[in-house]
């Protein structure tokens, strides 16, 4: 059971849809779980089928299921509260930062469960996690967090500069705030540049970019 | 002294929203008025997050015409003051923002566009456009950017606040909906490293001296006892605009000499209207690109010019004439048959752009 957390934008989404793939393609039964209450027109929604497609149980809302999208909120899908009662490998997505990861108190379980391991995306291109000061004040108001994952990227325009120094800055965080880093993710063409570890020694997970599809 | 928030070129992966907190802040902005509305509310939540370190403002209303309103009495007392809205609330800022046309008041106005009529969608749409730049019960006294990328919700968030206060005319930020929430990169910068120099605020009201004496009165009205009394300030008010209009007018344009038809677009749209030329151009077809940067005042000049030239105008926009509607205003008389692809409230690829060219052309 894996929760990924971080800052607006960070792409923890990407992350998690990534880590739900892979899982799935090494034949292992996985449910990706949409935890963006704020703004659940704003997440996994368009890509829902097609994950789908590709084996994997996702828990989120439907375009005629959603009631007031983007601006009264909005409610928790009982069958997303009940998520970590299901059996094999659970992947949640929390969206909207510091205020989004309260949502982990909503799930049945959540406080007591050994195997839940939350990870903190970290994309240092956002200057509200751009050094290793912010990125441990930040990391420390998300509440409980096993380990950090360098995400660092520009869009379209990322380099492996921006990898790297990612890699580095968030290997420092990690070090302040006594937490190893799970991975540095990259999309292929970068992730091929790389290597098989980072700057900093991390495993390089590829990353491919479901995400951009999903802006409606 | 808090320290600058950018220091040197910084590349940043980010939403629109919060390229205009940012923004805000590069532009040494000493104050937000604000009322939540989807989809501009990270501006706020942004910029109240940021504020603390850098000794800036906000101030929370209780709707749009109050926070109009504020934002209003923020530049009366000479401080470097905006706000932020969209759809519903842009609707309520027209009565506050007649009144900054009537005082000719420099306040800045970031509008994200949302669905209408009235609550409609909390998305996206160009159905602001009409009333953004000709709201109110007055002659469109305003200045309007359309911003079609992060770069430039941050470039126009910027020259917004020394536009108005060098022409002392209210100022908006026409985003959407898709520019809020997208996320793109972009280069952050101190205007000052570029040479840009924030104009200088001042009070128009408690300034020192005796009135009459030290200093000539100040004299804010947005109300007068007789028709004349109106006339002789709108006429300057006007002639004022007309002056300030081709300095103020910006606008993008490519491949429009030899083209048949000219794609005219603003905003978000105008990405697709762009690559859509880029490709019908490679295809063989003779097309042109042209983009009001801004859209009050529009560059009417260069748009004429075209539009003299050009067989064909295909306006594209996610509005039901709009754009099109001020576009033919400024081009009466001139030759050019206009055609349309609207999409009220619906976003428009480079592929719809491509396909309604190929069908116009057969």
């Amino acid at each position: 059971m894996e929760a990924y957390v971080g800052e607006y934008a960070s792409g923890k989404s990407e992350v998690a849809v990534n880590r739900a793939v892979d899982l799935a393609a090494a034949g292992r039964e996985v449910t990706l779980v949409d935890l963006d209450i704020v703004e659940p027109c704003y997440t996994l929604r368009p890509i829902k089928r097609e994950l789908q497609e590709q084996g994997i149980t996702v828990l989120a809302w439907e375009t005629g299921e959603t009631v007031g999208l983007g601006e009264t909120g909005n409610v928790l899908r009982a069958e997303n509260r009940w998520a970590l009662r299901r059996s094999g490998d659970i992947i949640l997505d929390i969206g909207y930062g510091v205020e989004g990861a309260k949502t982990l108190n909503l799930l049945e379980g959540a406080g007591a469960d050994p195997d839940l391991q939350v990870f903190a995306v970290i994309n240092i291109a956002r200057p509200m996690t751009g050094s290793v000061h912010d990125i441990v004040a930040y990391v420390r108001e998300l509440g409980t967090v096993h380990g950090l994952i360098n995400n660092s990227h520009l869009g379209d325009d990322t380099d492996v500069d921006i990898v790297q120094q990612g890699a580095r800055i968030v290997d420092e965080a990690a070090r302040q705030l006594n937490l190893p880093v799970v991975a540095t993710t990259a999309v292929p063409e970068m992730a091929a540049l790389i290597g098989p570890v980072d700057i900093a020694g991390h495993p390089v997970r590829k990353l491919v970019r479901y995400m951009p599809r999903t802006l409606w | 002294m808090p320290e600058k928030p950018i220091q040197g070129e910084k590349r940043v992966f980010m939403t629109g929203n919060e390229v205009i907190a940012w923004a805000a802040l590069a532009a040494n902005a000493d104050i937000m008025y604000g009322y939540p509305i989807t989809p501009q509310n990270e501006i706020m939540h942004y910029w109240t997050r940021m504020i603390p370190k850098y000794n800036r403002k906000f101030l929370q209303t209780e709707d749009e015409l109050s926070a109009g309103f504020t934002t209003v009495g923020g530049v009366l007392a000479g401080r470097r003051a905006f706000t932020a809205t969209a759809g519903p609330g842009n609707t309520l800022m027209q009565e506050p923002m007649s009144m900054a046309e009537a005082m000719r008041l420099p306040v800045v106005v970031v509008v994200q566009q949302r669905g209408g009529p009235s609550t409609a969608t909390v998305i996206y749409s160009q159905q602001e456009v009409t009333m953004t730049t000709l709201g109110g019960n007055g002659e469109g006294l305003r200045v309007v950017y359309s911003t079609a990328t992060h770069q430039e919700l941050y470039d126009y968030t910027i020259k917004a606040f020394n536009t108005a206060w060098k022409y002392r005319f209210p100022t908006f930020v026409l985003g959407d909906g898709y520019q809020a929430k997208m996320r793109e990169s972009l280069t952050m910068y101190d205007p000052a490293d570029r040479g840009i120099e924030m104009v200088a605020t001042e009070p128009y009201v408690g300034k020192p001296g005796m009135p009459g004496v030290d200093r000539d009165p100040t004299h804010l009205r947005n109300t007068y006892n007789v028709e004349e009394e109106l006339y002789e300030v709108l006429e300057q008010y006007l002639a004022d605009y007309a002056k300030a209009a081709p300095e103020i007018a910006e606008y993008e344009a490519f491949d429009t000499d030899d083209a048949e038809l000219v794609v005219i677009s603003h905003g978000v749209v105008s990405r697709a209207g762009k690559a859509a030329v880029q490709e019908l151009r490679q295809a063989g077809y003779k097309v042109g690109y042209f983009r009001p940067i801004t859209l009050r005042p529009l560059p009417v000049d260069q748009l004429r010019e075209v539009a003299n030239k050009a067989k064909q105008f295909l306006v594209v926009e996610s509005a039901n004439g709009q754009l099109d509607r001020l576009v033919k205003e400024a081009t009466f008389g001139c030759p050019v048959e206009m055609l349309p692809l609207f999409k009220p409230g619906v976003g428009i690829t480079t592929e719809e752009v491509v396909a309604r060219v190929k069908e116009i052309k057969g």
